[in-house]
């Protein structure tokens, strides 16, 4: 029973740290933060900032929603920020502390899901369009392109229940978002046919297999094929935005409730907004920022950026009811067993 | 016996089990970041050495893999010879239940215990709370490993021991565990590497500072390929390649 | 027996608070109703379970049955002859048996990565098939069952290897030259001898391999492209995408009984009384 105790009080001791400074915990995405801008605030407060990453939004809500997590800081996607809100998961922003607000780009001054920027900063933002090898397949103008049984083989998806059978609506000229059960069956009669034709239903990683030429056309996000043209600038790789309508999604930066550091918290937003880190950001991370001054700091990227008329197309997800939901879970669970 | 067939498919065997690896550990030396061959680099090995957070991890993994082995093989022997002296349906039922645990339940079951158990004592995640998870899963795997080796243990020897004199302890110590150390060491062995290896029970039970190694690979790997990763493994494979040669050294004095 | 009593105590204890306990949580949100945005909440009813004997749930056990199974199948017939090689390789056997453990301290996912490299259109074999001019277009080698079940095979090999030697290591040779003086032959020594005696040992092994193959979702998810869905795949993205925790909750039930049961099933015709 000793040798257990010790045992574990030094696992409890190796936690403790010696260093004094206050600190503030953050939880991001992967490869969403400049590191260099991480120091530049520690060393401008004096604190120290815990870093930490995840890969979903599912793996930082499983923390979040325990209420004692020790994150301060999060990154929610747009339509996760009224479900957690509601659920007391995040804390309400005070604009007082929040000077720099006004350098956020005018789009995102009173956005849709959160008009007066009550629960989240919007952070960087991105689409789900068409990534494909120009000199294989002519440039896709619309969804159909990922049906087409001369790239058998070739096509991926991705795997995501809302981003799939969304496209799949989009396809047949539904709403996005839609719940009508005749629709949704529509939507996933189409997912079903175009099984054959798929290679697989794969997220990020499929950005090698594009730049090797395996993979001729992928429903994927932006940022990733922004990554992938300037990790290989002769790849000929091409990013299409489908002229039926695409989904963006929005990364917003929240304080959770549970912090006990609201006021540096604040100040850690607050920085973020600043167009010089934002556009360090911006560049590590390779996605299309929200803040309207760093833009302008920022090389034009026709992929990331894509004109007004285009931007127009796009839709916003919002947030399903939970019966909803469900059913578009069960529906995923039955394309998923689909052979 | 033909010995020379044996051997030569456990070096294809073998061959099969450490090609992926060669592979890996060839591509860590790619100077491009896909996995086309572009030429001879070093310059992944450079950003692993200057990255803190997979220094962090490595440290993390370690500490937990060690804590973690020594908990569950003390406690699973331990229990593995108690059932062999006599049953103990609801410890041996228990612990088969919980190899049959899918693992993610495992994580989100003790996820909400915490949850439970630390609003009231106010403690967070942390690398505690990943030990505690680790050896609950690795108990199992020494036990079976130990009770597979002590069924064909002769009881009689024990009882020997006690008709001369030795009383019950003594004849566990002096008698049989010495005979079980091999056993023992292959099950703290993979008490060990389940615990090193372990992602998903981990990366829901972790805390903020408690990050370990299989968390900060798969948060790469997950954004692509990354030749980091695999000047990581590379490295670790070195590393564990020299101790199983001084290992072995040590054994043949 | 009081030693024997002290010595069952601690896992008494960690297996009660660590492993009883949440699963009790676990089996008490089967019954419970999906909170609006994850996480549980009143009424009790069974409705989770009532969800899982739709024809879809049960396909997808089955197919998983069969996979894990194929699996364990495979990780015997390679294993058992390497075990046998370590077991008689005198003074070299812990060489020979951290050299099976070494591909398995790097991160599992690296490993399945390996097999990304390897199996690709553009991956090793192809590239060398092609370069001989053996093939002209690419082997779809990734993305389907037999990739999935070639991850399966090398993830959990060593944990059939391990078990099988330390039952394997106490045999002793001077027993199986006897048997060779008799007359008997290396195949009948093999069947009547080796194997009988060391049954016990193959049966842990089969069972390390297969309930984690059953409840499996990275090796499916990463090799077999996510086209297909296994039970550890269901399982997973109720916890997580769907965020039904009283479902999720169920499934697992639903699948730690079956396998329990399947357990217990094996042990009675393996192995002797003295088990459970």
């Amino acid at each position: 029973m000793n040798r257990r105790a010790f045992l574990l009080s030094a696992g409890a001791a190796v936690n403790c740290t010696r260093d004094r400074r206050p600190r503030l915990n953050v939880y991001n995405w992967s490869s969403y933060i400049d590191p260099a801008m991480i120091q530049r605030f520690e060393n401008e407060r004096g604190v120290r900032v815990r870093y930490g990453t995840y890969e979903s939004n599912e793996e930082m809500l499983a923390k979040a929603v325990t209420g004692n997590s020790g994150w301060d800081i999060v990154f929610p996607t747009h339509s996760h920020l009224a479900p957690m809100a509601r659920n007391g998961l995040i804390a309400r922003l005070d604009h007082a502390r929040l000077p720099s607000l006004i350098n956020l780009d005018p789009r995102f001054q009173k956005p849709l899901w959160d008009p007066d920027l009550r629960w989240g900063i919007p952070y960087m933002w991105n689409a789900t369009g068409i990534a494909y090898n120009r000199r294989e397949t002519a440039a896709p103008r619309s969804w159909t392109a990922l049906w087409s049984p001369a790239l058998k083989g070739r096509i991926t998806m991705l795997d995501d229940p809302e981003d799939v059978i969304g496209c799949c609506l989009l396809k047949l000229g539904m709403p996005f978002a839609s719940t009508d059960e005749r629709q949704l069956q529509a939507a996933k009669g189409e997912a079903i046919r175009q099984k054959p034709l798929l290679r697989a239903y794969i997220n990020a990683e499929v950005r090698d297999q594009l730049v090797a030429g395996d993979v001729l056309a992928a429903q994927l996000w932006s940022t990733t094929t922004a990554q992938a043209i300037h990790a290989s600038p002769n790849s000929n790789l091409d990013f299409a935005y489908p002229a039926e309508g695409y989904p963006l999604y929005c990364d917003c930066v929240s304080i959770l409730q549970e912090s006990r550091r609201y006021e540096l918290a604040h100040q850690f937003l607050d920085f973020l907004l600043r167009p010089d880190v934002a556009a360090a950001n911006a560049r590590i991370a390779d996605t299309a920022t929200a803040n309207g001054p760093a833009q302008t700091l920022l090389p034009h990227d026709a992929v990331l950026y894509p004109p007004d008329e285009i931007y127009q197309r796009g839709i916003w997800p919002p947030a399903l009811p939970s019966a909803a939901q469900r059913n578009r879970d069960r529906l995923w669970t039955e394309i998923k067993a689909a052979s | 016996m033909r010995d020379r067939a044996l051997g030569l498919y456990a070096g294809a065997a073998l061959a099969f089990l450490h090609v992926p690896l060669l592979v890996l550990i060839g591509f860590s030396f790619n100077s491009s970041r896909f996995t086309i061959w572009q030429g001879f680099s070093l310059q992944w090995y450079r950003a692993a050495w200057s990255d803190p957070q997979l220094a962090e991890g490595l440290v993390n993994s370690t500490i937990i893999a060690i804590c973690s082995a020594v908990l569950s093989t003390v406690i699973g022997t331990l229990a593995a010879y108690g059932m062999w002296r006599r049953t103990a349906p609801l410890v041996s039922g228990t612990l088969y239940l919980s190899l049959v645990t899918p693992e993610i339940v495992t994580g989100v079951s003790l996820l909400a215990l915490f949850q439970w158990i630390f609003r009231f004592l106010r403690l967070p995640l942390g690398l505690h709370t990943v030990i505690v998870a680790h050896v609950a899963f690795s108990i199992a795997y020494v036990t079976i490993v130990i009770a597979a080796r002590l069924r064909s243990y002769d009881r009689t020897l024990e009882e020997a021991a006690m008709d001369l004199g030795a009383n019950e302890w003594t004849a566990f110590y002096r008698v049989t565990l010495p005979v079980l150390a091999p056993a023992i060491a292959a099950a703290a062995l993979l008490a060990l590497v389940v615990s090193f290896d372990d992602y998903v029970i981990t990366s829901l039970v972790a805390g903020v500072d408690s990050e370990t190694l299989p968390m900060v690979i798969y948060a790469m790997a997950r954004r692509g390929v990354s030749p980091v990763v695999n000047a990581v493994s590379a490295f670790i494979v070195v590393i564990f390649g020299i101790l199983v040669l001084i290992s072995q050294r040590l054994q043949e004095r | 027996m009081k030693l024997r009593t002290l010595f069952l105590l601690p896992a008494r204890i960690w297996m009660a608070i660590f492993f009883a306990a949440p699963l009790a949580i676990v089996c008490a949100y089967s019954f419970l109703t999906r909170g609006d945005y994850g996480g549980v909440e009143r009424p009790w009813s069974i409705e989770s379970y009532t969800r899982l004997i739709d024809p879809l749930y049960a396909g997808i056990l089955w197919r998983s049955l069969w996979i894990a199974a194929l699996a364990t199948a495979l990780c015997v017939l390679l294993g058992f002859p390497l075990a046998l090689f370590i077991s008689r390789a005198g003074k070299r056997r812990n060489l020979y048996l951290q050299l099976v453990l070494l591909p398995f301290w790097t991160s599992f996912l690296v490993r399945t990565y390996a097999w990304l490299f390897i199996l690709r259109d553009t991956g090793l074999i192809n590239t060398a098939l092609t370069g001989m001019h053996l093939i002209r277009k690419p082997l779809p080698l990734l993305y389907n069952d037999g990739a999935v079940l070639l991850g399966l095979v090398y993830n959990f090999l060593p944990f059939f290897v391990l078990p099988m030697y330390a039952a394997l290591e106490r045999l002793d040779p001077a027993v199986l030259e006897a048997a060779a003086d008799l007359g008997a032959r290396p195949m009948a020594i093999v069947w009547k001898v080796i194997i009988p005696v060391s049954a016990p040992g193959m049966a842990a092994g089969a069972v390390l391999v297969f309930i984690p193959c059953l409840g499996a979702f990275l090796t499916p998810d990463l090799l077999g492209g996510g086209k297909s869905v296994m039970l550890g795949n269901l399982i997973q993205n109720q916890f997580t995408t769907a965020r039904d925790w009283p479902f999720g909750s169920a499934a697992s039930i639903a699948l730690m009984l079956a396998s329990a049961l399947l357990l217990a099933w094996v042990m009675r015709t393996r192995i002797a009384k003295e088990f459970l």
